[in-house]
């Protein structure tokens, strides 16, 4: 398995090239106008400001020319420099990152732990009430947008009960702590800082909540129709029929093998987030990498956006190779070679 | 069964956590008085030769002074880093006397020297408002305190330029000492952009303290700043990009103003510990016509006057900020000199069928519409489309509505022009002579190039050329006058529709003191007290 693993990450900068090439492609093939978020409108039909503008943004090579600059750029870690936020690219996903995978992992723990639990209910009892009940929350969770489920809960919790604080990551009245990870439940209690770690995991809840939500209802269906599949083969019938117990035959015997299909889908759930959790990031105020990489789109941000497809696309190879992984550990027959 | 209770029970003790998690004490707060705001930030930059937006005029307007300030009535003038000035007889140069005790942040005082090399790094840098310094051929300052401008030709609206927070004055030496630049080589060798994002250098109320794109600016009082008593401490603005959420903010204390708050909005709202004001603005939406665009119907002056008679701009403020909104007669906005006493735009279905059927297209014709897919000042631009769209339907034009992305939107209105399209502005300063030089059919200016006038010459107005250059030469109490006929001059050529000046919402909690809006500036922080 070793060798895989070392196989698998040696061609990732291979693949990630391909990814980078065709964004670059795409990207400065797209109509638009990159100079939006450099040159301002009063200045935009004056031909010497839009001439400065190219030279210094490198707008006025070739396109092979800026490609082979980009490259070189990259090769040294150099990402470029965003056209709109005026800082590293590099620098800004450093900022950004951490903020999103806080959020992507507690909605991930929330979403597929409590997916689990009710998509094993709902096959344990399928078509009793718990079953209906359980598939009803799964297809509401699933099917409803989190812009409106966020402002709904915004509005509940945090208006008109009060129990929790609205958007942003941390009171704004307060002093943030000091970079170190960029996570704020980690650098609060790296800090010492009890209230405001307290304050972070009070302004995670609602957003981790919402996003979590629609990751539950998708495995909550998926493990209900895996588990249907697994329930009704011999093998659980023979596990019975020895005098295991339900709850052995459910979790030991069911579940782990039933898991095996659900586990692509949360390893390409955890990846999608990664750079798709925009919604949740604008109602919640959430300064992430989806919001990063919409705005990039928006204003034709090329370094940017080139950025964001490289850190999407790491995602997606790095939870590939993680699914991969987990699969031989689910189920020992499956050899990665 | 007995496991599964046991399940049941760690389920029990999962959501106790949860609950205990929301039980934990919130974060230390800072010391001091702290104001938050929610707003949604719009910045390209915050180096005051390259920033230009909405949000850069609050930031530029309160870490910087400009030589002249803008007094609550939004029309006067007033002493801000220079105490006195003086114009020529024909209105080309100008002397600035400076507040001697004026300092910036790090205790240096404001000299001449920085007035000119920020003046020049504006014009040099070609930046988003280096226009504001076109005209400027050179700058003396024969002692420390002694600013002598001298332009190409007349502008009487110098002085209000140099209210605008664009034109602020940046403590060289530092700035300098950061990798800017000024010089006539300022476009390559300045490097200092990226300094300016973690660093103000200016004379303002307040100084910068961290910036994180995206997420939060926070400022704190300048030390240095004695031209009024500070009571907000600390300023912390958070990134808040829907006006919904800027609305839950607000109403459960999590800020203390909100921003953008749009009238609909705005009368949903819980108002028992907030002040809710709906004040009219200088900010207004309009429709243009490009008759030189690729694509474009036969647009004459008839069909024009027909389009602007078609719109039912009554319905268009009921439909697009439901009623909260004024009527806009000219392409200068109602308020700034010049407008008094012009007739504000009615629809006439029966005159503009009339002028349709002289101008040959009485049964109508098919027009693109391509505009930005944007909300601005509170406006749907798809929703105002759709309303133009009705309207003119009933003079048998059929507009095809396409929402575009601003980036793409900007391409195309530069590139073969957009037949009908619907934008936005602001002003930047308190003047009417801006508008005139964006929205004027004077050859070479912005909206004469994306209405096509190097295709269709009959666009261009040589009368507005000739009646700015008058107003330009004009005195003060000629100015209204001069700047009446140009709006009517304007308004004749049809080419920019003004639709709806979109009310401003004010919104902040009942213990914020001070929170108005400025022409210039849209927020002054120095004026903010906290009860």
């Amino acid at each position: 398995m070793t060798r895989f693993i070392i196989r698998r990450l040696i061609s990732i900068p291979l693949l990630l090239l391909g990814i980078v090439s065709i964004a670059f492609l795409i990207s400065h093939n797209t109509q638009g106008d990159p100079l939006a978020s450099i040159v301002s409108e009063r200045q935009m039909d004056n031909p010497e400001v839009v001439a400065a503008a190219k030279a210094r943004w490198g707008l006025d090579k070739s396109l092979p020319e800026q490609y082979v600059l980009y490259l070189r750029n990259l090769i040294t870690g150099d990402l470029g420099t965003s056209f709109r936020t005026k800082q590293g690219v590099g620098k800004d996903i450093l900022e950004r990152l951490p903020a999103t995978l806080e959020l992507v992992i507690a909605a991930m723990i929330l979403g597929v732990g409590s997916g689990i639990v009710l998509g094993v209910l709902a096959a344990r009892f399928r078509n009793k009430p718990i079953d209906h009940a359980a598939r009803l929350w799964a297809l509401t969770g699933s099917s409803t947008p989190v812009f409106w489920s966020g402002l709904i809960l915004l509005y509940i919790f945090s208006v008109v009960l009060g129990w929790l604080p609205g958007p942003g990551r941390l009171d704004p009245r307060s002093v943030p702590p000091e970079f170190m990870t960029g996570f704020l439940t980690i650098d609060t209690l790296l800090a010492g800082d009890f209230a405001a770690f307290g304050d972070a995991l009070h302004h995670l809840i609602l957003p981790a909540l919402v996003l979590g939500w629609t990751v539950m209802g998708i495995v909550s269906r998926l493990v209900r129709g895996s588990m249907l599949d697994v329930l009704s083969q011999d093998y659980i019938v023979a596990a019975r029929a020895r005098g295991a117990g339900e709850l052995r035959v459910l979790l030991n015997h069911a579940l782990r093998n039933a898991l095996v299909p659900t586990l692509t889908i949360i390893g390409f759930t955890f990846a999608y987030l990664i750079t798709g959790a925009v919604l949740t990031e604008t109602i919640f105020s959430w300064p992430g990498i989806g919001s990063y990489a919409v705005e990039a789109a928006r204003n034709l941000d090329y370094p940017a956006i080139i950025g964001v497809t490289i850190v999407g696309g790491t995602a997606f190879l790095l939870s590939n190779l993680a699914t991969d992984i987990a699969y031989a550990f689910a189920d020992p027959r499956i050899r990665l070679s | 069964m007995g496991t599964i209770r046991q399940h049941l029970r760690v389920a029990a003790f999962l959501s106790a956590s949860l609950s205990a998690v929301a039980l934990l004490p919130g974060a230390a707060a800072a010391e001091g008085n702290t104001v938050v705001i929610a707003r949604s930030f719009d910045f390209n930059s915050l180096d005051p030769a390259r920033a230009f937006c909405d949000t850069c005029q609050i930031y530029l307007s309160n870490a910087y002074e400009s030589l002249i300030g803008l007094g609550t009535d939004n029309k006067t003038l007033e002493p801000r880093l220079a105490t006195k000035w003086t114009g020529n007889a024909d209105q080309s140069q100008f002397t600035f006397t400076l507040d001697p005790d004026a300092k910036f942040s790090d205790g240096s005082p404001v000299e001449a020297k920085d007035v000119k090399w920020s003046f020049e790094r504006l014009q040099n840098l070609k930046g988003g408002a280096a226009f504001m310094m076109d005209g400027v051929t050179k700058i003396d300052t024969p002692d420390a305190t002694t600013v002598v401008v001298t332009l190409a030709g007349p502008n009487s609206e110098f002085l209000n330029i140099l209210s605008a927070p664009y034109t602020a004055v940046v403590n060289s030496d530092v700035a300098a000492a950061n990798g800017a630049a000024a010089g006539a080589d300022a476009e390559t060798a300045d490097k200092a952009e990226e300094w300016f994002l973690a660093n103000s250098a200016g004379s303002g109320a307040y100084q910068l303290v961290s910036y994180k794109a995206d997420d939060e600016m926070r400022l704190k009082a300048n030390q240095e700043y004695k031209r009024s008593k500070l009571s907000v401490t600390d300023v912390v603005f958070k990134h808040t990009k829907d006006a919904v959420t800027q609305a839950q903010l607000l109403e459960s204390g999590g800020v203390d103003i909100a921003m953008q708050i749009d009238p609909d909005t705005a009368k949903t709202m819980n108002t028992d510990n907030l002040t809710v004001e709906t004040i009219p603005s200088y900010n207004f939406l309009y429709v243009a016509l490009a008759p030189g665009a690729k694509g474009a119907p036969k647009l004459t002056k008839e069909v024009r006057e027909a389009i602007s008679l078609a719109l039912d701009y009554d319905g268009i403020i009921d439909f697009t900020v439901g009623g909260a909104g004024t009527k806009v007669s000219s392409p200068i906005p109602t308020g700034f000199p010049g407008t008094e006493g012009l007739a504000a735009p009615q629809q006439n279905l029966d005159k503009a069928k009339e002028l349709m059927a002289k101008a040959g297209v009485a049964d109508g014709f098919e027009i693109n519409s391509e505009f930005p897919n944007m909300n601005a000042y509170g406006v749907d631009l798809s929703l105002l489309s759709q309303k133009i769209q009705q309207d003119l339907a009933k003079i048998n034009i059929k507009m095809n509505l396409t929402p575009l992305e601003f980036s793409v939107w900007r391409d195309h209105v530069r590139g073969d022009g957009i037949p009908l399209t619907t934008s936005f502005y602001a002003p930047d300063y308190y003047g009417s002579a801006q508008y005139v030089q964006f929205f004027g059919m004077i050859e070479g200016q912005p909206w004469w190039n994306r209405a096509g006038g190097k295709n269709d010459a009959s666009i261009t107005n040589p009368e507005t050329a000739e009646l700015l250059k008058k107003a330009l030469a004009a005195t003060e109490a000629d100015k209204p006058g001069v700047y009446k006929e140009i709006a009517e001059s304007m308004m004749s050529d049809h080419i920019i529709i003004p639709v709806v000046s979109p009310n401003l919402v004010l919104a902040h909690s009942k213990k914020v003191t001070g929170v108005r809006y400025s022409a210039c500036c849209n927020l002054l922080l120095n004026e903010i007290g906290v009860q």
